[in-house]
């Protein structure tokens, strides 16, 4: 939970307050942009960079979870397997059930799985070393949201045929048919545009800006620690209250960012629970 | 999207649910009718005449499927 890499990385010019007079240069989306280990020079592609180690320490992280947890299941449980049948528990009782019914239960391994899976892509912002959330990059909460976009439609058209999902999502009832030509774009544009990008831009941009806090007050810790400041002890010890300030500041903000992911997760299943609800139940 | 669902668990549909189906309705009104408005203006060489109307239809449709949706029902 030291600063971040990147950020003590980019301090590295020996700026500090009361010093040489620079300014603080605070982090800035550079920090999602890591240089690639290998590029191919694809347009568009950012190459394969560190978002490509992290994806998969989380993956293998959320893999080892269930195996641990679950390898010598018994009917008393230990304590990894009451964690694990807890986590179902609560996804079962707090997303399924409370959106699908029993019918979700059908859904459960999926919402588990990508519950799971988020919490430990969100965490990697917060192992010493990676410091790099996952979901800070557009395109894992895109393909997720996509993945969920694309199983709410096969739901619906398997439940309702074809027609009978389009015009569940398009037609709302209870209308009169003269309204209809005003409601039915908005119903349209609102279910296949936006509830999506919604979707992905919630997980995105929330870590996106959590990370970004956590780094300033990174940065910040370390532009103000100068106990060997040119403008005397005076200073010096002042300098290292103000970095304390900051690190204190650093570790609440760490703590609070610890149960933002978790919240985020939990609302990304939330969703994709809700989402898949719809489409079983139909028409309006 | 209130037929069944409604019916079990009224009280415990999520709020962030609701606020994430209101944006998305709201944000899909204006964008569509807003964009038609532009169009209009764009097409019929109006500068900022058809823009605000189409805002305006769009919020008031966006505020009428909320109601059906999720007030009367």
């Amino acid at each position: 939970m030291g600063a971040d890499v990147n950020v003590v990385a980019a301090s590295e010019s020996g700026c500090h307050i009361f010093g040489h007079g620079c300014g603080f240069e605070a982090p800035g989306v550079g920090l999602f942009s890591p240089t690639p280990w290998l590029d191919f020079g694809l347009p568009g592609a950012a190459g394969v960079n560190k978002y490509y180690l992290v994806a998969a320490v989380a993956l293998i992280i959320a893999a080892a979870f269930w195996y641990f947890t679950t390898r010598r299941a018994k009917v008393v449980p230990g304590r990894g397997q009451s964690m694990a049948e807890m986590l179902v528990g609560f996804l079962r009782d707090q997303v399924t059930r409370t959106t699908m019914g029993k019918e979700g239960d059908r859904f459960l391994p999926l919402i588990v799985t990508l519950f799971l899976f988020i919490f430990c892509m969100n965490i990697m912002g917060l192992i010493p070393g990676l410091q790099l959330p996952v979901t800070t990059s557009l395109a894992f909460p895109a393909v997720l949201a996509l993945f969920v976009f694309l199983l709410w439609n096969i739901v619906g058209i398997r439940r309702h045929g074809f027609g009978g999902h389009i015009k569940a999502r398009l037609v709302p009832g209870g209308v009169p048919a003269w309204i209809l030509p005003i409601v039915v774009p908005i119903e349209a544009l609102s279910n296949f545009v936006i509830r999506p990008a919604t979707h992905m831009i919630r997980l995105f941009a929330t870590m996106f800006a959590g990370h970004l806090l956590l780094a300033l007050f990174a940065a910040a810790g370390f532009y103000m620690f100068n106990p060997l400041s040119q403008m005397g002890a005076l200073y010096g010890a002042l300098s290292v209250g103000y970095s304390a300030i900051a690190l204190v500041g650093f570790l609440v903000f760490t703590a609070f960012e610890l149960f933002i992911m978790a919240v985020q997760a939990y609302v990304f299943v939330l969703l994709t629970s809700i989402y898949l609800g719809e489409a079983i139940e139909g028409a309006h | 999207m209130n037929g069944q669902r409604s019916a079990k668990s009224d009280s415990q549909e999520s709020p962030n649910a609701n606020a994430a189906t209101l944006l998305s309705y709201l944000l899909g009104g204006l964008a569509f009718w807003g964009g038609v408005g532009w169009v209009a203006d764009w097409a019929l060489g109006f500068s900022g005449l058809f823009l605000p109307i189409g805002l305006g239809v769009g919020l008031v449709g966006s505020i009428y499927l909320i109601y059906i949706q999720h007030v009367r029902s």
